[in-house]
């Protein structure tokens, strides 16, 4: 594209919206037409062909990013959104309040001390661990994290990218391993490990299975953003 | 109008959660926190209003979206990362694989429904 005519349009959003959305709708239907492969989600397909595009248009990522501000906007209410779902499943989720409660902060601490300690073993920088502690948690609050610990944020939204699409098929994977099928498990445990993606993907299998990763997802979140920038502190004050 | 009256709801109980984190410097993002106010406000209501229900449903389809223009960033640091990549794929992929199985096998034992039904 001529420069003149590239800087015209990524002026205002509008680009970057009409390349946000058309990646998402191609991307959602190449993934219909490959028969919906749990390995390979949706938004892995739809962000890879967004990035084409972005490399083959010319247009830096930052002027992009500028420009979809207009669509990640609305990140915030749709976080709020989620209270929805989450009022709807309450009698379910009351039901299995001990088991909930029990799971949810050594599944998350594990969660960010396996890949720290995987990290740590192959020689990661401290840079790219602490752009890592945070990859299981959703996306506004795991930025936040990710600042106080002094990670970067587009490795951190790599590694939430990451975790999200492997956490799907591994769910299902090790769900049929240890023999379970109740969906209130199989979609806490997709909100717990892959935040924002696990939970799209708990909504596609069931209400139920989806209302439960927002929990998960929400729990974790919060769980991990009032103890990891602590621990982070102490155990690097040792040091 | 009712999605437009769903939007204020859920914009309002953003800035709400914005409001309370300025005066409590929680380390929790404001979102969450108005997600935790609507689903209080619901329990109160004890019903989801039609309004909240029409604006509060598509995004909640829209997630994924969402998510799509700050996840498509890391294509574009690959190259100041060369040589970690190892370590990153590493930890993420087996630290997920690890968690995964510790969080369901750690259901499991915990939820006697789960052997209960058929």
């Amino acid at each position: 594209m001529t420069d003149a005519l590239l800087t015209r349009l990524s002026s205002t959003p509008l680009l970057a919206v009409v390349l946000t959305l058309a990646a998402y709708l191609v991307g959602n239907a190449l993934y219909r037409r490959l028969k919906q492969p749990s390995w390979l989600p949706p938004i892995l397909l739809s962000a890879v062909l967004l990035a084409g595009l972005l490399a083959l248009i010319g247009l830096p990522y930052a002027i992009y990013q500028q420009g979809a501000s207009w669509l990640t906007f609305l990140l915030g209410p749709a976080t709020v959104a989620l209270g929805m779902p989450l009022y709807q499943q309450l009698p379910r989720i009351v039901e299995l309040w001990r088991p909930l409660v029990v799971c949810l902060p050594l599944a998350a601490t594990l969660a960010a001390l396996y890949a720290l300690g995987i990290a740590w073993l192959l020689g990661a920088s401290p840079e790219v661990l602490a752009s890592l502690a945070a990859k299981s948690v959703t996306a506004p609050i795991a930025i936040g994290i990710t600042e106080q610990l002094g990670g970067r944020v587009p490795l951190l939204m790599g590694a939430l990218l990451i975790t999200g699409v492997t956490a799907i098929p591994l769910v299902s994977l090790a769900a049929r391993l240890l023999r379970i099928s109740d969906d209130r498990l199989i979609g806490f445990a997709l909100g717990l490990n892959g935040h924002a993606i696990g939970t799209v993907r708990a909504f596609d299998l069931s209400p139920t299975a989806g209302a439960f990763a927002s929990l998960g997802m929400s729990l974790t979140g919060i769980f991990t953003a009032l103890w990891l920038p602590l621990a982070w502190h102490l155990v690097g004050g040792l040091g | 109008m009712p999605a437009l009256t769903g939007f204020l709801w859920l914009t309002g109980l953003w800035l709400g959660g914005e409001v309370i984190i300025h005066f409590t410097a929680l380390p929790i993002s404001s979102g969450v926190i108005g997600m935790l106010l609507l689903c209080a406000l619901l329990i109160q209501r004890q019903r989801v209003p039609t309004s909240i229900a029409a604006a509060a449903q598509p995004l909640i389809g829209l997630l994924a979206m969402l998510i799509m223009p700050g996840v498509v960033g890391v294509f574009f640091i690959a190259d100041e990362l060369a040589g970690q990549w190892l370590a990153i794929f590493g930890a993420l992929v087996l630290g997920t694989a690890a968690s995964v199985v510790t969080t369901l096998w750690l259901l499991k034992r915990l939820t006697p429904t789960d052997q209960r039904t058929p």
